[in-house]
């Protein structure tokens, strides 16, 4: 645990202090990374309604963000193999510090605090030992490294803090990447994602795999809901035959439940994004290869609606339902009544809105 | 928002455009190229087999050149990976590579220390894990020193026979499906099939070209490549037998068949696709670096690296004006994969 002192010596020496917090006027509802029509890269940040409250150029193309619990920070990282990251003030849109993998590992793009705000973990590939570890990081010390541990599988990719705050639960995708040889897959025909849980200083709870006719679906994004109930989006990495369901749910000690397996179809294979809804009833995962969200019902698993859209990838929670995004710029508002648009911009929105749970 | 119109507007008038020709198009690559290919396939492993069977010793002129005429038709195919190479995961039995854990060794060590009963029929043995059979499973048992003296030689030739039989077998399997079922599918795209239309037949052929370049560039040369200053030599595909740098002038000699049949009817796209193929094969052709074993000095690594980027020059030529030409559509995050 951080002393007070230890902390706010941290900050003053990396130029942190003051930040505002969440509860300041100004801050955005949604951070999405995105390429804007000159083709550069940057971060923004969105209100619900669309509007663009900062851009913050990045160097290179993003992926997803981790809001800090408390203070109106958050920390970009790039795409995979990236090794970059950045911490920006969400209410100026200003980078406040900078910090990169350590030798030897790379970013997958996600990122999660503890519920104090002092550590931040991260996914990351220790590419040549092929395994997954989730590396710590002292926020209060400008973001140095503390260490790492095993993520116990390959490939991980997104990360959660439990609502208990003590557990982390990650999606081991399984593909064994190097960067060597760019982003192609070097395993597939011996891949073995998996769901762990892991208390905060990497200890095993518990390893949740698909049947092993499922071992080539990718399991990558993961949302929560209030109870701790885990959805989790999957990528097929077989053939285009039958096609498995790309969204499931998992409440910890119990088996994992696949949704959607009627309407899989439409999926293409591929589940870009998953995210509760606001009140926690319903479940959306977004394909951007088949150009369509899905909702269900949490508690029935029955399909509640399927909306076709271009390119969608990011979901948020919105009010009463969902904010979408995709890579022709729309923003539009998805809920049980249908689909609102809401704003297009000249701006690619890549594959994750980022929605501030502490705001 | 004029960004936007413009995307839009080319993606439709592409598309209208590709999809007028796209039948013959794809009738052309399916005749003259994969159909052909997957026919010389069956032809040479059946060869293969029979090889085993006249003689199984690891040294015998006559299996070795069977072999690689045999590998050689499934490098030239290699890149149709969708439909039947990935049903029964065929593709990844007849080849899996590249083995980061040395799983290949570790069964075939396996296998032959416990004289497992599996070879003694073709149906037991397609059960053995993926990582013991095919190509590559059959190159250690021919060309690796320590496996091609492991254990009962008796043993040995029958695993060796189990090998090929099961990479015959498989290819005849993966042949008949592109020639009995999968080509007809392609040819008559519609509601209920793996194609809604013809824009996504040659789109799969134009994911197909870019993936093969990307296993060249990436997988075949990056992999041994290594990082600057850390390279790996024995990370190359088929070192044992000497093939790795022939891989790639098989398989770059196949995708140029592919890139010109993609690009017919735009003969300045197909003059410069071709150009790219001419200058990537050429710079193969004078590297005089079988197995890529120059990766280890600072002049061959260099020479290596011109190769892969002439290679990555053609994929660049390829997604930014074969790809908008036949109107595959580069979604943001359709295309990302992440």
């Amino acid at each position: 645990m951080t002393s007070r002192r230890g902390f706010l010596v941290g900050m003053l020496a990396t130029g942190l202090a003051p930040a505002a917090t969440w509860a300041e006027a100004g801050a955005p509802d949604y951070l999405s990374a995105g390429q804007g029509a000159d083709g550069t890269h940057a971060l923004y940040g969105l209100t619900g309604d669309g509007a663009i409250r900062f851009r913050q150029p990045i160097p290179g193309r993003g992926h997803a963000a981790a809001a800090h619990p408390h203070r109106a920070h958050a920390v970009g990282f790039a795409r995979r193999p990236g090794t970059f990251a950045f911490v920006l003030d969400c209410v100026t849109g200003r980078t406040v510090a900078e910090f990169s993998a350590p030798q030897g590992r790379h970013f997958y793009g996600h990122g999660v605090f503890s519920r104090d705000g002092s550590l931040l973990y991260t996914p990351e590939n220790d590419y040549d030992a092929a395994r997954g570890v989730i590396g710590v990081w002292d926020v209060a010390a400008g973001y140095r490294r503390l260490g790492e541990f095993a993520s116990h599988g390959v490939g991980p990719h997104d990360i959660r803090l439990m609502p208990d705050g003590a557990t982390l639960v990650i999606a081991n995708g399984g593909i064994e990447t190097h960067p060597d040889s760019g982003r192609a897959k070097l395993n597939i025909p011996v891949m073995q994602p998996n769901l762990v849980y892991l208390g905060l200083e990497g200890a095993l709870r518990e390893l949740v795999e698909l049947p092993p006719a499922l071992h080539m679906n990718s399991i990558r994004h993961l949302d929560l809901r209030g109870d701790g109930l885990v959805g989790f989006a999957m990528q097929w990495q077989g053939g285009q035959g039958a096609l498995p369901p790309v969204l499931g749910t998992h409440h910890r000690g119990a088996a994992p439940r696949l949704l959607g397996a009627g309407s899989a179809d439409q999926m293409n294979g591929y589940g870009g994004s998953v995210a509760f809804s606001g009140d926690g009833s319903l479940l959306a995962v977004s394909s951007p290869r088949g150009g369509r969200v899905q909702t269900f019902d949490v508690e029935t698993g029955a399909l509640a609606q399927s909306l076709a859209m271009e390119d969608v990838c990011g979901l948020g929670a919105a009010p009463g339902g969902f904010l979408l995004s995709s890579g022709t710029g729309r923003l539009a508002r998805l809920d049980p009544a249908g689909e609102t648009p809401v704003t297009r911009a000249p701006v690619r929105w890549d594959n994750h809105l980022v929605r501030f749970s502490g705001a | 928002m004029r960004f936007f119109v413009s995307l839009l507007l080319t993606g439709f008038l592409t598309l209208s455009a590709g999809a007028a020709q796209a039948g013959a198009k794809s009738d052309d690559i399916l005749d003259h190229h994969v159909l052909p290919g997957m026919g010389a396939l069956a032809e040479t492993t059946a060869a293969l087999d029979a090889a085993t069977r006249a003689d199984c010793t690891a040294d015998s002129a006559a299996l070795r050149s069977a072999y690689g005429t045999a590998f050689d038709a499934w490098i030239a195919v290699s890149h149709l990976r969708f439909g039947p190479a990935e049903t029964q995961a065929r593709g990844f039995s007849l080849a899996f590579w590249p083995d980061t854990r040395g799983l290949t060794p570790k069964i075939l060590r396996s296998l032959i220390a416990g004289e497992d009963p599996v070879v003694e029929t073709a149906g037991e043995f397609a059960t053995v894990s993926i990582a013991g059979r095919g190509f590559y499973a059959l190159e250690l048992l021919l060309y690796d020193p320590g496996i091609a003296s492991l254990g009962d030689a008796a043993y040995r030739c029958a695993l060796t026979r189990a090998v090929a039989g099961d990479i015959a077998a498989t290819a005849a399997d993966l042949s008949r499906d592109w020639q009995s079922n999968y080509a007809a599918l392609m040819r008559a795209p519609g509601v209920g099939g793996p194609y809604q239309n013809d824009a996504e037949v040659l789109q799969e052929f134009f994911k197909a070209l870019t993936t093969g370049l990307e296993i060249n560039a990436d997988l075949r040369l990056g992999r041994p490549m290594g990082q600057v200053g850390k390279p790996r030599p024995l990370r190359a595909e088929a070192r044992r037998s000497g093939r790795s740098l022939h891989h790639v002038v098989v398989s770059l000699t196949a995708l140029r068949d592919l890139a010109a049949r993609l690009a017919a009817g735009e003969a300045d796209l197909a003059a410069r696709l071709d150009h790219g193929f001419d200058t990537a094969l050429a710079r193969a052709a004078k590297l005089d670096d079988p197995v890529f074993a120059g990766v280890a000095t600072p002049q061959g690594w260099l020479r290596i690296e011109v190769l892969q980027q002439a290679i990555a020059a053609i994929r660049t030529e390829a997604s930014q004006s074969l790809g908008p030409a036949l109107g595959v559509a580069a979604g943001f995050n359709s295309l990302d994969g992440d």
